[in-house]
């Protein structure tokens, strides 16, 4: 990143940070910045060490090498280990699980944590009643965690969490045991308690939606390296690999693989596009949007054989999904599509590629 | 079971044999549950009885018959619940939740005890303890020049020792079960609220624990309290009564009523405190069974004190484990037991009789008797636990069927009565029941079916629950989707159910097994002549003195329970592949 001017230093700074669990290396050397009050999310598949990445923020495990840095104090490096205890930190965190202690009430799950902090029992009170409000649960105060649904478990885990009034938020896959109605409903609930609570929040998931419908900054990892980060919209329209290509979006992008043949970039035999597009690269691969591919012949475009697979109506146009070869792709139709899975079907290229990237998954500048 | 056909014409069958059946299995439950307690009860209500109560509550016997056992059997009662909480916490807490050294190794260490029967400690522990005081030969340290004082040969704290020592692995079991289940998240939510490691414990973990604990406190309460080899072994010789004791003397010695009213003594004492601990533990209060979501625990650094910690486990493992069973086999092959590493003969399991060693007695592979309790006793515990399981199966099946129906809930309420009985007491209540002619009937007191009904009813609580573990691992959907493929209800059994049963049918009937084949409190009463066990003859040649022979046949009866959990585990893997991934 480069230097900041004194004084205003990021809220959370992670640089070239590492952990290691034996030979396996969970989180790869990782360098990310936001500033105070940024929706941070942390997205990718199961495995991709955003939770382990999650936990360091927390102070639950240490870094093998690298550094944490909350305001500009570091909290946790690979030399130091966890420099400042979880409660130094001035962070929370909500749990996949909840984490609801199942012998206290929901009101005195909210306020443990402040009687472990020293507050008054006056001003514990008064927060516990605030954040039960903030949250609608006032009536639950008194139920154990055992007797409420698990979408109430979520709220009181998020009510104990905030009570504390703690500058950092942190979310582990809070919503993935919700249904996906529920899931909606506290997905805006949250994007409601950050602006309430003005916190910090870092949010992993592995549900590409919640990630570009909530955050600020997106960091999209694989194999524990961040792939991209940036703000949601960049990584949508500038995917710096196919990976993220692939990753965000709905419906997906598709991906083709060409060759180049004289000044021409080939699909099997089809041309798609200007070779000069790919640089002096003699193979690549092509991203067109599903926007990008119609159904049927169109004149002056290329266009493919392909089997129909299936078909998904969305807000009034249809995603047609087709199968060439091995190769999946997704096309836009107005209206409403029907067919047979299994009958063939013409996609055409309605415009050139969005991106080009290397067989390797890079992103090829133009 | 029953098979539901679709066909209208079979509709009358089906009803019939819907509704009988359970009422057929109340009956059977009463019979074999209802019947005998009401009797015991009933027999301390004649002349006879009234005067019995009298004798034991209120007269200048009842010091002895009543009010000394009583505080020396709760003594023991809450000596060894707390001596077991301790232990058994000690070891989960440390297994569970600490870096130490091996925890899968010390795991398995701590849940060995419960395996040996507690007259195999009581006898282990004679044999290295006992003094010259009552006469016959002292036991090995004595001999060896260690005097042993009284307090520690004999009576209330040498059984104590052997009770903790049996029963803490089960207090370990409940508390390591409790412990795995608070799950790391919750211990991380609170160390992000920002609590020490003592804040941590005494705030989240305990207060989480706490019914476990409870429940680990009632069991072995009740199990120390109802405990007859031990106080038998230990206290007896030094006039040191407790309830089961004093219930088995006055059976004995034919002052049946006395022996009734003191069983339903004990059975108040046991029971009345599994109650207080169940109410404690209840409704709102009972989160313990409703989370346990946890998977991943978290596990404390213990520094310094792993490897000491790490000993200590194996110390007390290695103590109440392999030195009792080592101690038994020296003392079964060696004819002194002030020298029990020389001199090692085999006299005493295959010697022929008539020589110099034992009274002449042979060895006890050639002595009838012995033989043919080692029959008795493989016969009486694949019985009752082929008849149990049966048993357990069909009730289970009912209960669950029918579950939230009066019918449902009087039968497992029935069938969960035994659980608060102590067996010694339980075997009274069958004397009382059957000790006399019924109508047409004659006695079954002291025949082998008598053994085998008592028993039966008093492993009705496992079977039931093995039964319905076993119906858990049948889901209605699974044995429903195979109908769906218009499979009979034959082959359905033979492919489906039983396949997926089995594994539970033969876990419930080796742990019924195990426990037949070692108990001593409930063959104490009904064993007779004729139908002799090993338990019991060991029992009578200890209180005989001839200590090698109790020794080796206790032996026996480890290697016959180990055989049989060796061979339930082989039979599992083999019939149940899918599981060994």
């Amino acid at each position: 990143m480069t230097a900041q001017p004194a004084g205003i230093a990021d809220a959370i700074k992670i640089t070239d940070l590492v952990k290691q669990f034996g030979a396996f290396t969970a989180v790869d050397h990782v360098d990310i910045a936001v500033p105070k009050g940024a929706f941070l999310v942390l997205v990718g598949p199961s495995g991709c060490g955003k939770s382990t990445l999650l936990r360091m923020l927390a102070g639950l495990d240490e870094p093998s090498a690298g550094e944490i840095s909350f305001l500009g104090n570091t909290v946790s490096s690979g030399t130091g280990g966890v420099v400042a205890d979880p409660r130094q930190r001035n962070a929370g965190l909500v749990f996949q699980s909840y984490a609801l202690w199942p012998h206290m009430t929901v009101a005195n799950n909210i306020s443990w944590p402040l009687k472990v902090a020293k507050w008054s029992k006056a001003d514990r009170d008064a927060r516990v009643n605030e954040v039960l409000a903030l949250l609608g649960i006032s009536a639950l105060r008194d139920r154990y965690p055992a007797e409420i649904s698990g979408g109430q478990q979520q709220r009181v885990a998020i009510a104990r969490t905030i009570a504390p009034k703690p500058s950092i938020l942190l979310f582990d896959e809070p919503l993935s045991n919700l249904d996906a109605k529920l899931r909606i409903e506290m997905r805006s609930e949250l994007m409601r308690i950050h602006r309430a609570t003005g916190a910090t929040s870092v949010y992993v998931t592995h549900d590409q939606v919640e990630a570009m419908t909530m955050a600020t900054h997106v960091a999209v990892l694989n194999i524990g390296r961040v792939e991209q980060f940036g703000a949601p919209i960049d990584l949508l329209r500038e995917p710096a690999t196919t990976f993220v290509a692939t990753f965000l979006g709905t419906p997906p992008a598709n991906l083709l693989p060409v060759v180049r043949r004289g000044a021409e970039l080939i699909y099997g035999d089809l041309p798609l596009a200007d070779a000069a597009i790919a640089g002096n690269l003699d193979s690549a691969q092509l991203l067109f949007r599903a926007q990008d591919i119609g159904i049927g012949r169109v004149e002056g475009r290329p266009s493919l054989a392909a089997t129909f697979s299936e078909a998904a109506p969305i807000a009034g146009q249809t995603m047609v999904t087709a199968m060439v070869g091995d190769v999946r792709i997704t096309g836009m139709v107005d209206g409403y599509f029907h067919a047979m899975p299994g009958d063939p079907i013409e996609l055409s290229f309605l415009r050139d590629p969005d991106a080009v990237f290397t067989t390797g998954g890079e992103r090829v500048a133009r | 079971m029953t098979s539901k056909s679709p066909t209208l014409a079979s509709g009358s069958r089906l009803f019939r044999s819907e509704t009988v059946t359970p009422l057929i299995l109340i009956a059977l439950v009463a019979v074999l549950v209802i019947a005998p307690l009401v009797k015991i009860v009933l027999a301390t209500l004649t002349p006879d009885g009234l005067a019995a109560w009298q004798a034991v509550l209120a007269s200048p016997l009842s010091q002895n018959l009543w009010w000394k056992p009583l505080a020396n059997t709760l003594i023991l009662g809450f000596g060894v619940a707390s001596g077991c909480l301790l232990l058994g916490g000690f070891l989960a807490w440390l297994v569970i939740l600490t870096d130490v050294p091996a925890p899968r190794f010390l795991g398995v260490l701590s849940t060995l005890p419960f395996m040996i029967p507690s007259f195999a400690a009581a006898l282990a522990w004679g044999t290295l303890f006992r003094n010259s005081r009552l006469g016959g030969s002292a036991g090995f340290f004595e001999v060896n020049g260690i005097a042993i004082p009284d307090w520690l040969a004999w009576g209330l704290v040498p059984t104590l020792i052997v009770l903790v020592a049996h029963y803490y692995s089960l207090a370990y079991t409940i508390i390591a079960a409790a412990l795995s289940s608070v799950g790391a998240d919750l211990i991380e939510s609170a160390q992000m609220a920002g609590a020490k490691r003592p804040r941590i414990f005494f705030g989240i973990i305990l207060p989480v624990v706490t019914p476990a604990l409870i429940a680990a406190a009632s069991l072995t309460f009740a199990g120390a309290v109802s405990n007859f080899a031990a106080p038998a072994l230990l206290g007896l010789p030094v006039r040191m009564q407790t309830l089961s004791t004093r219930l088995f003397g006055m059976i004995e010695t034919g002052s049946g009523e006395r022996g009734f009213v003191l069983a339903l003594l004990l059975i108040g004492v046991s029971a009345s405190f599994l109650f207080l601990a169940d109410r404690v533990v209840s409704g709102r209060k009972a989160f313990i069974t409703v989370t346990g979501k946890g998977g991943r625990t978290k596990r404390f650094a213990l520094g310094a004190w792993r490897w000491p910690l790490f000993a200590l486990a194996v110390l007390l493992g290695v103590g109440t484990t392999i030195v009792p069973v080592l101690v038994l086999a020296a003392s079964s092959l060696a004819p002194q037991s002030g020298a029990l590493f020389s001199n090692w003969t085999l006299h005493f399991w295959i010697g022929e009789g008539g020589g110099q060693m034992a009274q002449g007695q042979a060895g006890i592979f050639r002595n009838p008797v012995l033989i043919d309790a080692l029959w008795n006793t493989i016969k009486l515990g694949l019985t009752v636990a082929g008849i149990t399981m049966v048993l357990g199966l069909a009730l289970a099946h009912t209960i669950v069927r029918r579950k939230g129906t009066l019918l449902a809930n009087v039968l497992s309420q029935l069938a969960f009565m035994p659980l608060l009985i102590p067996s010694i007491a339980f075997a009274a209540a069958y004397i009382a029941l059957f000790g006399a002619p019924i109508g047409p009937f004659p006695s079954l007191y002291g025949t082998f079916a008598l053994l085998v009904i008592a028993a039966a009813a008093h492993n009705l609580p496992y079977a039931v629950q093995s039964g319905r573990s076993v119906l858990g691992q049948v889901s209605a959907d699974i044995e429903e989707s195979a109908k769906l493929t218009g499979a009979s209800a034959v082959r359905r059994m033979l492919v489906i159910v039983f396949p997926l049963a089995i594994r539970g049918l033969l876990a419930g009937a080796i742990l019924v097994f195990v426990k037949m084949v070692r108990d001593l409190s409930l063959v104490v009463l009904l064993f007779s002549a004729t139908s002799p066990v090993l338990s019991m003859v060991a029992y009578r040649y200890a209180s005989e003195g001839f200590m090698q022979f109790a020794n080796a046949i206790t032996l026996l009866i480890l290697v016959i329970c180990l055989a049989a959990s060796l061979v339930a585990q082989a039979l599992q893997s083999r019939v149940q592949k899918w599981k060994q991934s």
